[in-house]
This record gives C-alpha cells, structure tokens and sequence, in this order.
C-alpha cells in the first residue's frame, strides 16, 4: 500500500543524475526509487506512478546519444506506462532517450519523428555548460503535469549537453508548435533566436517538447540543479538573482526553494498533494 | 585529385561497435549481421598535393589519427585495414550529421594551418558482415532497414531526421 505517490528514476549505465533526480522528488513529498535498467520486473511490480528519466550518458552515447537505451525492455514499460497517461519526464539525456523511443513528439506511435542534434548556432558550436533561461507554452501549462507550476515567467535553470538541438522532418514541421512545451528566452521572457539566449540553435528556440496529451515532458535543462535556492548563482540577472543575492549569509539560503522545484511541485500539485493556499 | 578519404579505426575492439551489435542482436535477431566495425571516415575535399597532404594532416593532427590507439589506411587501399572475414558478405553504410560542427570546424583548422584542403567532411562508416550464403541485395535492403531509425522498433544506426545515410556500393 503506497502512501505517497511513487517516481521511479530509471538508471541505465552511464546514468549521472538519478540520486540528485530521486532526493528532489522526495523533497517535494513524492516517494521516489532509483530502478536499473534492468530491474523491469521489479519495475512492473512496484507499479510507479510517474517515471523520470536522468541526464547522464546513457551506454555511453554509444552509437547515438541515448538509443541505445531507448532499445531497452525497460523502455517498453514506460512507453505503456505512458501510453496510458502516467506522466513521464526525460532530462538531458532523459530527453535524448525519449526522443529515440518515439515518445515525443508522438504524433504517430513510436515513430521516430524528432532528432537532438550537435548543437549548432553561429558563434557556438560543441558541448556547452552554461545558465539559460526558459519560459512555458501556454497549453503546455494548461494540458502537462509537470508543468502546472511554471507560470508565465522566465525562470533561470542549467543546460549541460552537446546534443541538444531540437530538428524534425520537413514535413511535420507545420506541426511542432502543437509539441512546444519550453522555449529559450531572456530574463524577461523574450524570445529570439541568437546566441546565446538559444544556446544550441534549437528549432524555434525549443528547450522541451512534449507529446500530444502532455503527459511525456522531453527537456534538455535541468531542473534538479536548480531545485534550491544555494544552486542559483547571483549573478543570474532578474528576479531569481535578486532573490539569490539577497539570500547570501542568510540561514535560509540553505532551506529556500529555487526555480526547479517548480517542475517537481508540478507534479506534486498533480497528484493532489498541494493545498489550495500552495496551488 | 578531388577527393582523398581515409578511414580510421580503433585498433583495440570498438566499444560502440559492440554494443551496436549486441543491440541490433536483440531488437533484430533475424536479419542482425554476424560481424559489425566502426571507422572514423574522413573525406578531404580538393587536397592541393593529394594524398602527401592528407598523410601530412593525419600526421600531425592526432585528434583525427591517435597513433597509440589508432590505425588508418585509404579508403581505395583497402586490406590493411578492414578485418576481411572472406567467409562473410560485407555492407557499408555511412553516417553524417546534416548539420556538422566537426567537418565545420576542422575545415577551419586546417584553413588556418595553411593547408591546402577546400573542405574536410567526417562521418562514420559501419561495415555490416552478413553470414556466407546471403546475396549482396538482401544484405543491402537488410543494411538499411537496420541503419534507419524510423521506428522505435526498427533501426540503430542513424537517426534520419538529422542525420545522411549512404549505402556504399558493394564491396
């Protein structure tokens, strides 16, 4: 009998970011368990309610970054999993498996209909570790569970990846804003397409994508490095900078929430958790 | 000369090219090969000096040729290279990313090292070995369905939303 809902955070080989991924989970009053790739029975038996996919490097970006693992038994769990609602987040390479799994955009099941390519815009190229800032489509607001949270305000998070540029086919491109769930923008929301506010030279400044339904969440940032308030940097412009500086020697540095725990409360809000003061 | 390529690989066995192939075992036992190898494929578009200049790059740069790890050949010099299992009917396929920040950037290198190369162009080359017995047609309609990820079901080696596939003509 589950008191809580439960996350699993599937670990493949190469996997770096399951521990930090599964501690914020429970931070946000969820139950979360890290399951290898090869626990699929065990996986099944503990019938999880949601499912995260860490960033890392899965099989070792062997072959294609994140394909390998999207091959996976374990990948035919979550993709039923998903096909029947339960919410599903990718991170990074998270994002990179989902991609390859034909979660997302998911126009057509299990079709391959998206890429995360090098990144590639004029003045950058390669892999690329820096703050960004992201903004939400307004459906995915309304339609994503992990999303409930965001607001309509940019919100500072890390990127960390040298695959992370969003491509599609020419012939469903007329389409792709219909998966926008996060776009690249300035500190006040403003998108455009330059280097470095897009970072990797993304289709349409595209950050995440989701599937049709919005239960499936493919996103390139991670919100795990910026769930506390000592993560931020202060000298991240805008709101959350502000509020980061103004925290500096105070105790409560330690305890704040940031900017990612947005994703999670999400979640939590989702599954009913939130009272109506916190929603 | 127009074109010099040259095909690099690892001279311990490649752990891509492994993991590749225990993949494709599992999702496609039917019609997986029973031999699979990876090379860095390097194509040096207009090399003023031809060959000399291609063995005068890979000579010094050993980003594209890591001597202690590393062998190479000319892709028209087959044998010294390729690990011919004459027992096999052998398939290539190349891979390259539509938008390439590796070939970009090392055109650049070499511009600015004042060789004489219009253009460098990477990509990687699978070499698939089909049991003895398979015709060159089956092997080839095989080679593709299991390079071209359309599917999460159907294909490992290229994702063709960002990436080229050729199939070489029969070695």
């Amino acid at each position: 009998m589950k008191n809580r809902p439960l996350v699993a955070v599937l670990q493949f080989p190469g996997s770096n970011c399951e521990y930090e991924t599964a501690s914020v989970v429970r931070e946000s009053g969820m139950d979360s368990l890290i399951f290898r790739w090869n626990q699929w029975k065990e996986l099944s038996d503990s019938a999880p309610d949601a499912f995260i996919l860490p960033g890392g490097f899965a099989f070792q970006d062997r072959v294609r970054a994140g394909t390998v693992a999207a091959k996976e038994e374990i990948m035919d769990l979550v993709f039923n999993q998903a096909q029947s609602g339960k919410p599903v987040l990718g991170i990074c390479n998270g994002a990179q498996i989902l991609v390859e799994s034909g979660l997302v955009p998911g126009w057509e099941n299990g079709r391959i209909e998206s890429a995360l390519a090098a990144n590639h815009i004029h003045g950058r190229s390669g892999y690329l570790s820096r703050w960004v800032f992201l903004r939400a489509k307004k459906r995915a607001l309304r339609v994503s569970p992990w999303l409930g949270m965001i607001g309509n305000s940019a919100i500072p998070v890390p990127i960390a990846h040298a695959e992370g540029r969003f491509v599609f086919a020419e012939e469903d491109l007329h389409r792709v804003s219909k998966c926008a769930a996060l776009v690249y923008c300035d500190e006040n929301g403003v998108e455009t397409a330059d280097y470095p506010v897009n970072p990797n030279g993304s289709f349409m400044n595209l950050a995440g994508i989701m599937n049709k339904e919005g239960n499936v969440l493919a996103l390139m940032p991670h919100p795990e490095r910026a769930f506390w308030m000592w993560q931020i940097p202060p000298w991240v412009p805008g709101v959350w900078g502000d509020r980061r500086t103004s925290l500096n020697h105070d105790p409560a540095l330690a305890v704040e929430k940031g900017p990612g725990e947005l994703f999670f409360r999400s979640l939590a809000g989702y599954f009913g958790l939130l009272s109506r003061e916190e929603v | 000369m127009t074109e010099v390529s040259i095909a690099v690989r690892l001279k311990a066995p490649d752990p891509a090219a492994m993991t590749a192939l225990s993949t494709l075992k599992r999702i496609n036992p039917a019609t997986c090969p029973c031999s699979l190898e990876r090379y860095d494929y390097w194509r040096f578009i207009k090399p003023g000096g031809g060959k000399v200049t291609v063995e005068k790059i890979v000579s010094h740069f050993h980003d594209i040729v890591n001597p202690n790890k590393q062998s190479w050949s000319f892709s028209d010099e087959s044998g010294s290279l390729h690990s011919w299992d004459e027992e096999l009917v052998w398939t290539e396929v190349l891979v390259t990313d539509k938008v390439d920040s590796i070939s970009e950037n090392w055109t650049e290198i070499l511009r600015r090292n004042k060789y004489e190369v219009e253009r460098v162009m990477y990509s990687v080359l699978w070499r698939l070995g089909f049991p003895s017995g398979t015709s060159i047609a089956d092997a080839r309609e095989r080679t593709l369905a299991l390079t071209v990820t359309s599917h999460r079901d159907h294909g490992l080696l290229a994702n063709p939303i960002s990436q080229n596939i050729s199939l070489l003509d029969p070695v």
